[in-house]
């Protein structure tokens, strides 16, 4: 099958054109001050680099690093424990198992945050079906990570269970009959097999809560701003260069995470 | 380091708390199986609250989101009748560019990501996993990287193609972010058949094209739709990419988001995400429960003929 080889040439290409020329223009951008892309008239300053320390992006990225961390623990504690829980279950059905973490997503995200934002409200739908008073969090840092958690939280058992799924259930035999309790056995054999379901797991949950910035924006009213709410109106007002500087220091955040990946999972495996 | 303290702390907890506790075989069934309740409790609730809101809401006689006032499907009914009194035209409009970028980006990246898949399976080693890395990008990236990156290669090739910025910005976007998890579901099908199918094919007189569409395509079959499914799904849902690339056109996700702050929804659209869930949905069974009839009718003729063999010794 060698001769298919050509086939992943064109892919290579393409993904060459869209993944390193933006960062190229990025890198230009950010060293100077244009008008929108456009070079022309753009003078060469490392102004935007002062502004990095202004107070508004340190409180964004002090709050991202906050609730994209607490986000990330979160669906940690929940998302092992069930993905244990199915793995450990042995459904022959895998195709059942993913239906029912992935229907979640067919809803849109941002009509399910609408819905949440609408149940944090002392008077919604559900408080009115059953007729109770509810409780309003809506504009608390607890509503911004309930969000984030129900969206994100399938990215991370997905990952946790595809490796803990493959595990071969004769080590863990070996590992009773060798004499070690059914803890052990999970902390010394199960939990560092699973380590690299982990890791794709965290970047897939930490990397889109601390760069988002709908689920902030709809259910913090606005009190807490995030980086990716920075990066946006940088954008938005038609700021590109410090808006491309803020995005690269992400890339440099990613590089370092697409490293971790690199080296636990060579073949992505576990990415979906 | 960090792996060895928490250790030692896990022990200790072990050693000096757990083991001091002592319970009974069915005690601590009983526990064990309160807290795996819980959790999956918790979880369900977290990952469907949302979701059941969304189809209240769709059902709800009363307009404003406040309260229930009684059952009603003419949220349904104004999705599909212009002669109905709450029919959104601009929504009806953002429904139909969604579904249009969604299956034609499904539909290119499924093909193209297969065959990228195919040639990227044949590649040594080395290069492979190198490819496979460039690959994750668009998955690990954040996605205003993303959306920003697209965004300004976009408008960089604005003096050359003028007015690309909308549908055909956003279905490129659309097919870079889709073809990577076709790529990564088909590639562990590729890995599990065997070359010699294709060589002994190839001998067989098929030319290396047909050979490939023949056998190897449907022995990865399982792969190519599960990549379908995920390349849907992430495209339908998407709204950062989206938002990045749009220029004026938009999605629904966009017209969700340009909502906040100024008016209420309106519940027809609860009706369509409603709509979407479902049919999603059904088509899964259906895929599910075909691929379940088949296989048993195959395991049944693997034991029959396992036996047969049994009976020749």
């Amino acid at each position: 099958m060698k001769k298919f080889s050509k086939l992943a040439l064109p892919y290579i290409i393409w993904m060459g054109i869209l993944v390193v020329i933006p960062l190229a223009i990025m890198l230009v951008l950010s060293f100077m001050k244009t008008d929108g892309v456009s070079f022309q008239g753009g003078k060469f300053t490392f102004d935007n680099f002062s502004r990095l320390v202004d107070h508004a992006v340190l409180v964004g990225l002090s709050n991202s690093l906050q609730f994209s961390v607490i986000t990330t623990i979160a669906c940690f504690l929940l998302g092992y424990p069930i993905a244990y829980i199915i793995a450990k279950a042995q459904i022959k059905n895998r195709f059942l198992v993913m239906a029912v973490l992935i229907v979640p997503m067919w809803s849109n995200m941002l009509l399910r945050t609408t819905a949440l934002s609408n149940i944090f409200q002392p008077n919604n739908v559900i408080t009115s079906l059953l007729g109770i008073q509810g409780i309003s969090i809506k504009g608390t840092k607890l509503a911004i990570i309930i969000g984030m958690i129900s969206t994100y939280l399938p990215f991370m058992i997905l990952p946790i269970y595809t490796v803990l799924e493959k595990i071969d259930p004769s080590i863990l035999e070996a590992s009773n009959d060798l004499g070690a309790n059914n803890f052990r056995t999970f902390w010394k054999v199960v939990f560092p097999i699973s380590l690299k379901g982990v890791a794709s797991g965290v970047i897939l949950v930490l990397l889109p809560s601390a760069t988002g910035f709908a689920i902030p924006k709809m259910l913090g009213e606005g009190k807490y701003v995030l980086i990716g709410m920075t990066i946006e109106n940088s954008f938005n007002n038609m700021n590109y260069n410090f808006g491309s500087l803020l995005s690269l220091i992400i890339i440099v955040i990613i590089m370092g995470a697409l490293l971790i990946i690199s080296k636990v999972d060579k073949e992505g495996e576990t990415l979906l | 380091m960090i792996a060895a303290i928490s250790n030692k702390f896990l022990n200790f907890i072990y050693n000096k708390i757990l083991r001091k506790i002592k319970l009974s075989n069915r005690a601590k069934k009983v526990i064990a199986f309160i807290v795996k309740s819980l959790i999956i409790l918790v979880v369900f609730i977290i990952l469907y609250l949302p979701i059941l809101v969304i189809t209240i809401q769709s059902l709800n006689n009363s307009k404003t989101l406040h309260n229930f006032g009684g059952l009603t499907l003419k949220w349904y009914e104004a999705l599909f009748n212009k002669n109905s009194p709450e029919y959104a035209p601009d929504l009806n409009e953002t429904i139909g560019n969604t579904l249009i970028v969604t299956f034609i980006a499904t539909i290119v990246s499924t093909i193209f990501g297969t065959f990228i898949a195919i040639g990227i399976n044949s590649l040594s080693a080395k290069k492979r996993q190198r490819v496979i890395m460039l690959n994750n990008i668009p998955i690990l990236n954040a996605d205003i990287v993303t959306g920003i990156s697209l965004m300004l290669i976009f408008s960089a090739l604005l003096p050359i193609f003028p007015g690309i910025f909308g549908f055909t910005t956003m279905l490129i976007a659309h097919i870079f972010f889709t073809i990577p998890y076709v790529v990564l579901s088909v590639l562990p099908k590729l890995k599990e058949i065997d070359s010699n199918l294709y060589d002994a094919a190839v001998d067989l007189g098929c030319s290396p094209f047909k050979a490939l569409v023949k056998v190897i395509i449907p022995s990865i079959k399982s792969g190519i739709l599960s990549g379908m499914l995920l390349a849907f799904t992430m495209s339908i849902d998407d709204f950062v990419i989206s938002f990045f690339t749009a220029g004026s056109f938009d999605n629904i996700s966009i017209w969700v988001y340009s909502t906040i702050g100024k008016k209420s929804l309106t519940p027809v659209v609860y009706a369509y995400n409603t709509l979407i869930t479902l049919g999603t949905l059904i088509v899964l069974l259906v895929i599910n429960i075909r691929s379940y009839a088949k296989n048993k009718i195959i395991n049944k003729m693997n034991t029959r003929s396992v036996s047969y063999a049994k009976k020749d010794f």
